[in-house]
């Protein structure tokens, strides 16, 4: 069986090269029958990927311990889910993920796009063809996920604080938001290598960018919410460098979605998409490199491991041939018009843009400060968390404010008169929102009014928006679905709104306080008063559970408990928090007890109030909803498209 | 009217200040931690943070006032220089245990790293199967 | 059982990455169906008028609803008519 998957692998590798080979030489030399071929490669490829997938999911439904693989993240007693999900569980089962879906995904692009550009399309053939030709040598040479040994009887396992919804989840959900990158990349690439640096890559690739800035940026929340309610440190990110890894490319698509817009409107910013969406597809390789070499220390990882150089090699090769690509293709890529205004839908775009890279290039330097202190003073220092959260205010708040001015500013130019105008009624609401706020308390932390301020003015736009969009047309829905990608954009905008809020709510106006409970002792914070009923000890097959109880009093009654779980097979424990969340005032009482005496009751506990947290994961739910309604597929565009781009005869 | 758009010239000093802020505070509020494993200990003082191995007996309480004290050896356990560490705060997480690898932050002086923070690392998920 | 599968499916592979031969093994046309020149003018004539025409109607929504008022509605649609006629024109009279 292990013997299927090597073979298919190397088919994979095979097709691949081929793909990449002969579709280059099928485009340089313009000949279809050659381009069909690697076309049909690239087809293969992906079949021969999912054998191998197939045999490495069967065996590990099989609990086929002769798997190297299987033997390490399996054993026999854990849930089919979790069993199913070590697929992407550990490296080499994660790399074939990354494989299928890429070869997946370019087949998929390629097909649909091959009678519409083909010249084009025969570039990205190699493209795609070059990127699959790494990641299955890898998969061939490096990190084999069909190693074999003689079968223990059972393996290893999944740490239990992994085996949660979360794990079957999250990865997949990155996994096909990281890849899809690749797909803009690879037109991108073919757009230059052809010639064909107008507008026709970005249409024909927008939709697959779309689609994997939402997966990408969803699958984060997900990561977040996990480590809210799983790790239990009462936060839901730690500025991790393999959390960046996945916030940089994410916030350089962000600003990539919103430049194409430029440049379908008004051919401008033809460099800066080539170096933007080069910029995204590599830190999103670089992220996977991070995440599995590690080579900076982080929660999430993980021995130094042999597959880092190759990654850093794959990165700076790829990035070093875009950047002489643009170089090259310089002449090709000069702008149709200029800017004309500081104050201009362009303009407001370029600001956006600023920032978001701004912010992606000032993570990255933190992320990589250990490894250039250690290269040029062989010292090794680490950036804490303050530089983040510094940065996060200073480019993110701006960014808030752009989300309402941009959509209601004129392409080419708006008169600070007419802007004023229109600006009139968000601002008096901002204003209001914060006199009020101020009364009831909310002065205490600037960044937090800034923050809550800023949010009820872009709130204001996309109201005025929508009103006077759905005024103009008659119905909401019409509106809507006319113009799928301005009004999705501004349920995406509101989304993003609705995070601010709750990021400034559960930090800025967060309590904590720590505190050392004797059996029926109490104590207060922010409102609520918890008292300590004891603790109890519960012996399960698998798992003994430690609970300490408390009574809350307050806003809220009732009883909380937190503790540990100390698990069986494998021996692990794990620590279990206390979240009771209140709908209706938007706030989560948190609960943590990292020590309890059974016997004497005394429990240390911390417990935090966290205002509006759970808007950040109703603003994930608003996300998904924009960005369906931004990708939904538009007929009339379609035929418009389909009657531009097919080949004419000439008349 | 000028024959040159003020709007580039907006952008570029947009992009001048947002250059300008990074490097200001970046000079004045550093606010980096030196990251070392136990052998890189000599001579150190300070705020800082250890990268180790947990070994010897766990010893204490972080609760209690003379906290919980355990040392340190370097990550890849090849023996060398030992750190003493006491740490004081919430109990540890619950991955701590002898033989884990733990990122450690607080002050060292005396031979001895006063613990303020524990970070303990997942259990190793991508190191290669053949290891 | 499973020898005979995997060499069908080589042998699969190997006809689909060929078929394009074997389906035409001497190609009267073989070249990548590239537009032409005249092909490529026409299309990006075309493409100016579309963006033209876009913009113009994207003006007349903004100012209907009351985003872009009059005055600087006046200022921006001058512009914005002259570059849509004149790629209308273009379009009506190639040149070859």
């Amino acid at each position: 069986m292990a013997d299927l998957g090597r073979a298919a692998l190397v088919v994979t590798l095979g097709l691949a090269v081929y793909s990449l080979v002969v579709g280059g030489i099928a485009a340089r030399r313009n000949e279809r029958r050659l381009a069909a071929s690697a076309r049909n490669a690239l087809y293969c490829s992906f079949a021969s990927t999912l054998v191998a997938a197939a045999v490495l999911a069967t065996a590990l439904v099989r609990h086929d311990f002769s798997f190297k693989y299987v033997a390490a993240h399996t054993n026999r007693h854990l849930p089919v889910a979790y069993t199913l999900s070590a697929f992407w569980g550990g490296q080499e089962g994660s790399l074939l993920l990354w494989l299928l879906v890429l070869t997946g995904y370019g087949a998929l692009a390629v097909a649909i796009n091959r009678g519409l550009l083909r010249d084009l399309t025969a570039w990205v053939v190699p493209v795609i063809g070059g990127i699959a030709t790494f990641f299955s040598f890898v998969l061939v040479a490096v990190a084999s996920p069909f190693d074999t040994q003689t079968a223990p009887f059972d393996g290893a396992g999944l740490t239990p604080s992994l085996q949660n919804p979360y794990m079957v989840a999250h990865p997949p959900m990155l996994y096909l938001g990281y890849v899809g990158l690749s797909v803009p990349f690879a037109f991108a690439v073919g757009a230059l290598l052809s010639g064909r640096t107008d507008e026709r890559w970005i249409i024909a690739t927008r939709r697959w960018t779309l689609a994997a800035w939402m997966f990408l940026g969803f699958g984060q929340l997900l990561g977040a919410h996990w480590a809210y309610v799983e790790v239990g440190w009462g936060g839901y990110y730690a500025w991790d460098p393999v959390e960046n890894a996945a916030l940089m490319p994410w916030l350089a698509a962000t600003a990539f979605l919103h430049s194409v817009m430029v440049q379908e409107r008004k051919g401008m910013l033809k460099v800066w998409n080539m170096v933007l969406v080069a910029l995204a597809f590599e830190l999103s390789v670089f992220g996977t490199f991070l995440t599995r070499s590690g080579v900076v220390n982080s929660i999430h990882s993980f021995s130094k491991s042999s597959i880092g150089p190759w990654f850093l090699a794959f990165v700076v090769i790829s990035s070093i041939f875009s950047l002489a690509l643009i170089m090259w293709r310089l002449p090709l890529l000069k702008a149709k018009t200029k800017l004309e205004s500081a104050i201009s839908r362009e303009a407001a775009f370029l600001y956006n843009n600023l920032l978001l890279v701004a912010l992606c290039l000032t993570i990255l330097w933190g992320v990589l400060f250990p490894i250039v202190t250690q290269l040029l003073r062989g010292e090794t220092r680490t950036i804490g968390r303050p530089y983040y959260d510094f940065f996060l205010r200073t480019f993110g708040l701006p960014l808030l404010l752009l989300m309402g001015i941009g959509p209601l500013v004129a392409w080419r130019k708006t008169s600070l008169r007419g802007l004023l105008r229109t600006l009139a009624w968000p601002i008096t609401a901002a204003v209001a929102t914060g006199i009020v706020l101020v009364a009831v308390g909310g002065g205490s932390s600037s960044p937090g009014l800034i923050a809550y301020t800023f949010s009820a003015f872009v709130l204001a736009t996309i109201v005025v928006e929508l009103v006077r969009g759905t005024r103009a047309t008659g119905s909401l829905f019409v509106l809507v679905a006319r113009n799928r990608r301005r009004y999705g954009g501004y349920v995406v905008h509101a989304a993003i709104v609705l995070l601010a809020i709750g990021i400034a709510g559960s930090s800025a106006y967060s309590s904590s306080v720590e505190r050392r409970l004797a059996l029926g002792q109490s104590m207060s914070v922010a409102g609520y008063t918890l008292t300590n009923r004891g603790v109890t000890v519960d012996a399960k097959p698998n798992v003994t559970e430690t609970r300490a109880h408390l009574a809350v009093k307050g806003r809220w009654s009732g009883s909380i408990s937190s503790g540990d779980n100390q698990y069986v097979n494998p021996p692990e424990p794990s620590r279990e928090v206390g979240i009771k969340t209140d709908w209706l005032r938007g706030e989560d009482l948190y609960v943590i007890v990292d020590e309890s005496h059974p016997k004497t009751g005394i429990v240390f506990v911390q417990v935090l109030v966290k205002p509006l947290i759970n808007l950040i994961w109703v603003a994930g739910i608003v996300f998904l909803f924009g960005s369906m309604i931004a990708l939904w597929p538009d007929a009339r565009e379609q035929r418009r498209l389909v009657a531009r781009l097919a080949p004419i005869a000439s008349s | 009217m000028p024959t040159r758009s003020p709007a580039r010239l907006v952008v570029a000093l947009a992009v001048a200040g947002v250059l300008a802020i990074f490097l200001l505070y970046t000079a004045v509020a550093g606010h980096s931690t030196p990251t070392l494993t136990p052998s890189e200990m000599q001579g150190k003082s300070g705020k800082l943070q250890v990268v180790g191995t947990v070994v010897g007996k766990l010893r204490g309480d972080s609760h209690s006032a003379s906290g919980l004290r355990f040392q340190l050896t370097d990550p890849q356990g090849h023996g060398g220089k030992r750190v003493d560490v006491v740490y004081h705060g919430a109990a540890p997480p619950p991955l701590f245990r002898v033989g884990r690898s733990v990122v450690v932050t607080g002050t060292y002086a005396h031979k001895r790293l006063q613990g303020t923070d524990i970070v303990t690392k997942c259990p190793s998920k991508y190191t290669s199967t053949a290891s | 059982m499973i020898i005979v599968g995997i060499l069908l499916a080589a042998a699969a592979v190997v006809v689909l990455v060929a078929l394009p031969f074997l389906r035409e093994p001497v190609a009267a046309d073989d070249r990548l169906d590239a537009p032409s020149e005249a092909d490529e003018r026409w299309f990006t004539l075309v493409e100016e008028r579309d963006r033209a025409l876009t913009a113009l109607k994207e003006l007349e929504f903004d100012h209907r609803t009351g985003k872009v008022d009059d005055a600087d509605y006046r200022e921006l649609v001058g512009p914005l008519r002259q570059a849509a006629a004149v790629a209308l024109r273009a379009l009506d009279s190639p040149q070859e």
